[in-house]
């Protein structure tokens, strides 16, 4: 048995095995706690100054090497030179050496916690978060302080990268080619870490809460990057095991990207068109690397977050008209602001409601904002006469409020005719499927517009009254659950009598176990994160139209979720023994608490 | 824009402008870092006062805690040798929206 297993979010697929590498630590909860004697305060006072000026020096020294294709992360590297420089960080801890002679490191955590009350106080969210970067420079300097000092040029072979945090300036340092994985504590999906490790083609985790707790430097761990899972010294079997495993993957993984450019089409000829989920335009290339038939989802609410004002028309038709002429002639869907919830834009303020989820969010917000909604609709009407553009709007709760929206686009579009600004006058224009009261007015909704999405996140969620993030009742969270099945159903055929197509763009689309059952309800197209594109290709592409219509007939008759379940994946197993051990799926999640 | 030369309330003389943040997301990490920056290579005590809060203009961590926002006027107020210089060239940088 393994030491332990500890999880993770997982950034970047793929298996690595190899030694654990301590790169930084966060030092605050190990910190040595020592008064120092009144004759050796001075020493005491050097020996600080001399610290922050070596991280100076190193950093000042990799900021002159930087790569060219690194260089945009070189202002990141400026901030934290100023504020290694600044006086109220390095002056406040001498302070707390003189005055209760306290060592440097303590002294200088004491200086961060000055900063950490001051920075708290700030309702600015991205001012506030840069309390983000004077931890990882005083991380820096407590590290020269502490004579735990790594050096990076010693990653001998088969290294696995962690860390507290990795920062830009971390990555330069690092050695490509000796590195297996990186695992970190901090970070979220769309961290610097995950975009490096994609970018290396190497697995990485981040989030891994446990990580500095159960691993030691040198331990021998295999890192999955498809379940989310470091074993930390693994015995004779369980690696032997993982080796298989990961020259599996390897091979596999190889196959489906060599495949991957070929259409998702069944064995007996129906073809499904395969779109990708984005959130940044820097993405097409991974898009059309996967080979992804265009946009299913361009989530647009990154423009509007981390900033005080608010964006101008220019500045989003800008990137919309990149994307569109990028992509062109393959479509992209905009989906129009999505905001409120959990996300909200500064300038708002958050709304301070009990129940956000069922709150003023997304077209509802829109709709209370016309003037924020209508620049939006400018810049992607603008951005239609680029390329092959549609629109769609989220969170539609019934046939008013389409309406609604489609009157703003209607006044968006005589502005732009007056102004003489070209666009597409044919754009065409969805709505978005996720709340169970547009499930059951689908019919009705279907004669408003184009085309519909379904976004399964909210409506599992929504439907089932589960919220998943939760974990009293995630357990409840089935994707395949009776309830689901039917309502997704229930769209595609109302789509389908009204003469639209119909798109699925949740998690669901992805997961290899619910995608056969989505080809047997007829789903004209599904939109997935890029990563997942060859392998839900190469799914499609050795199906039958025929096993699907079946499977999806006698899943519908199962009253329970387990029994569904057990169908689903029986079918796949039957049919991807090979594959099946790759998968991660939202399924696995089908177990009651004891 | 206006300049005055007043006496603080602590005593000492000091020479004062004002400027308004024109930058795009106020004083944020990059801005104030060229700031502080700019500021650091005077001799004369430079500050800069918004909304009743003064932060130490050669400080980026004390800027960013000042957290202005696009369109705040901010007041520069500078004493010692080269107070004047150092009012001439922040304001000038602020004009250009702290890029150059």
């Amino acid at each position: 048995m393994a030491d332990s297993i500890i999880t993770g979010i997982p950034v970047a697929t793929g298996i690595a095995i190899g030694k654990a590498f301590f790169v930084n630590r966060s030092h605050a909860a190990n910190l040595p706690r020592q008064t120092v004697a009144a004759r050796l305060v001075g020493d005491e006072i050097d020996r600080l100054h001399d610290a922050f000026k070596t991280v100076v020096q190193e950093l000042a020294a990799i900021r002159e090497q930087m790569p060219e294709e690194l260089k945009s992360h070189g202002s990141l590297i400026d901030t934290h030179l100023m504020m290694l420089k600044d006086p109220k960080l390095s002056g406040a801890a001498e302070e707390y050496i003189k005055s209760l002679g306290l060592n440097a490191a303590w002294a200088l955590e004491k200086a961060v916690a000055d900063q950490e009350q001051a920075f708290g106080a700030i309702s600015d969210p991205y001012i506030r978060e840069r309390m983000q970067d004077v931890r990882v420079v005083a991380d820096k300097v407590q590290t020269k302080l502490m004579g735990v000092e790594v050096d990076m040029t010693a990653i001998s072979g088969r290294a696995i990268i962690m860390a507290h945090d990795l920062t830009p300036a971390d990555t330069v340092e690092l050695q490509a080619d000796k590195i297996m994985a990186f695992a970190t504590v901090r970070g979220g999906k769309t961290s610097h870490t995950g975009i490096m490790a994609r970018s290396l083609a190497i697995p990485a985790l981040v989030g891994v809460e446990k990580l500095e707790e159960k691993v030691k430097d040198g331990d021998l761990v295999v890192l999955d990057g498809l379940t989310g899972r470091i074993v930390v010294n693994p015995s004779e079997d369980e690696l032997e095991e993982y080796n298989e495993r990961a020259a599996l993957f390897e091979t596999y993984s190889r196959k489906i990207k060599r495949q991957c450019h070929l259409p998702a089409e069944t064995f007996d000829g129906s073809r499904v068109e395969v779109l990708a989920n984005i959130e940044l335009v820097e993405e097409v290339a991974a898009v059309l690397d996967n080979g992804g038939e265009g946009v299913g989802l361009y989530r647009t609410e990154y423009a509007y977050l981390n900033r005080k004002e608010l964006p101008t028309e220019d500045e989003l038709a800008d990137k919309y008209i990149d994307l569109a002429s990028i992509m062109s002639p393959r479509k992209v869907v905009y989906r129009t602001l999505d905001l409120g919830s959990d996300k909200y834009i500064a300038s708002f303020g958050e709304l301070n409601e009990a129940n956000p989820a069922m709150g003023l969010r997304a077209i509802r917000f829109c709709l209370k904002n016309p003037q924020l909604f209508k620049v939006q609709l400018r810049a992607i009407l603008r951005a239609s006469a680029y390329g092959n553009v549609s629109l769609m709007f989220p969170m539609i709760s019934g046939v008013k409020e389409v309406r609604q929206a489609k009157a703003w686009l209607a006044q968006a579009k005589a502005e732009l005719r007056r102004e003489g600004v070209d666009y597409d006058p044919d754009m065409p224009v969805g709505t978005m499927i996720e709340l169970p009261a547009a499930v059951m007015i689908a019919e009705y909704l279907a004669h408003e517009v184009d085309f519909f999405s379904i976004g399964t996140n909210d409506l599992i969620q929504y439907s089932l009254g589960v919220d998943r993030t939760n974990s009293h009742v995630s357990y409840l969270y089935q994707p395949l659950h009776p309830a689901t099945l039917r309502s997704i159903k229930l769209v595609v055929d109302a789509a389908h009598q009204a003469g639209i197509e119909v798109s699925l763009c949740g998690e669901v689309a992805s997961d290899p176990y619910c995608v056969p059952i989505l080809l047997g309800m007829g789903i004209d197209s599904i939109s997935m994160t890029p990563q997942a594109i060859p392998g839900i290709k190469r799914i499609i592409r050795q199906t039958n139209m025929h096993d699907c219509r079946k499977l999806l007939r006698d899943v519908l008759e199962c009253r329970t979720v387990s029994r569904i379940n057990n169908l689903v994946m029986d079918n796949i197993f039957k049919h991807f023994p090979e594959e099946v051990t790759f998968f991660s799926s939202l399924l696995e999640n089908d177990e009651l608490p004891t | 824009m206006t300049e005055e030369s007043t006496t603080g309330s602590e005593g000492g003389e000091y020479l004062s402008r004002k400027v308004i943040v024109a930058t795009e997301n106020g004083l944020h990490a990059r801005p104030a870092g060229k700031l502080a920056q700019e500021a650091q290579a005077f001799q004369a005590d430079i500050s800069l006062v918004c909304d009743d809060q003064e932060a130490d203009a050669k400080s980026i961590l004390d800027i960013l805690t000042l957290a202005a926002g696009p369109g705040n006027v901010v007041e520069l107020r500078a004493s010692g040798v080269d107070a004047e210089a150092a009012l001439e060239r922040l304001e000038q940088l602020f004009a250009n929206k702290l890029e150059g």
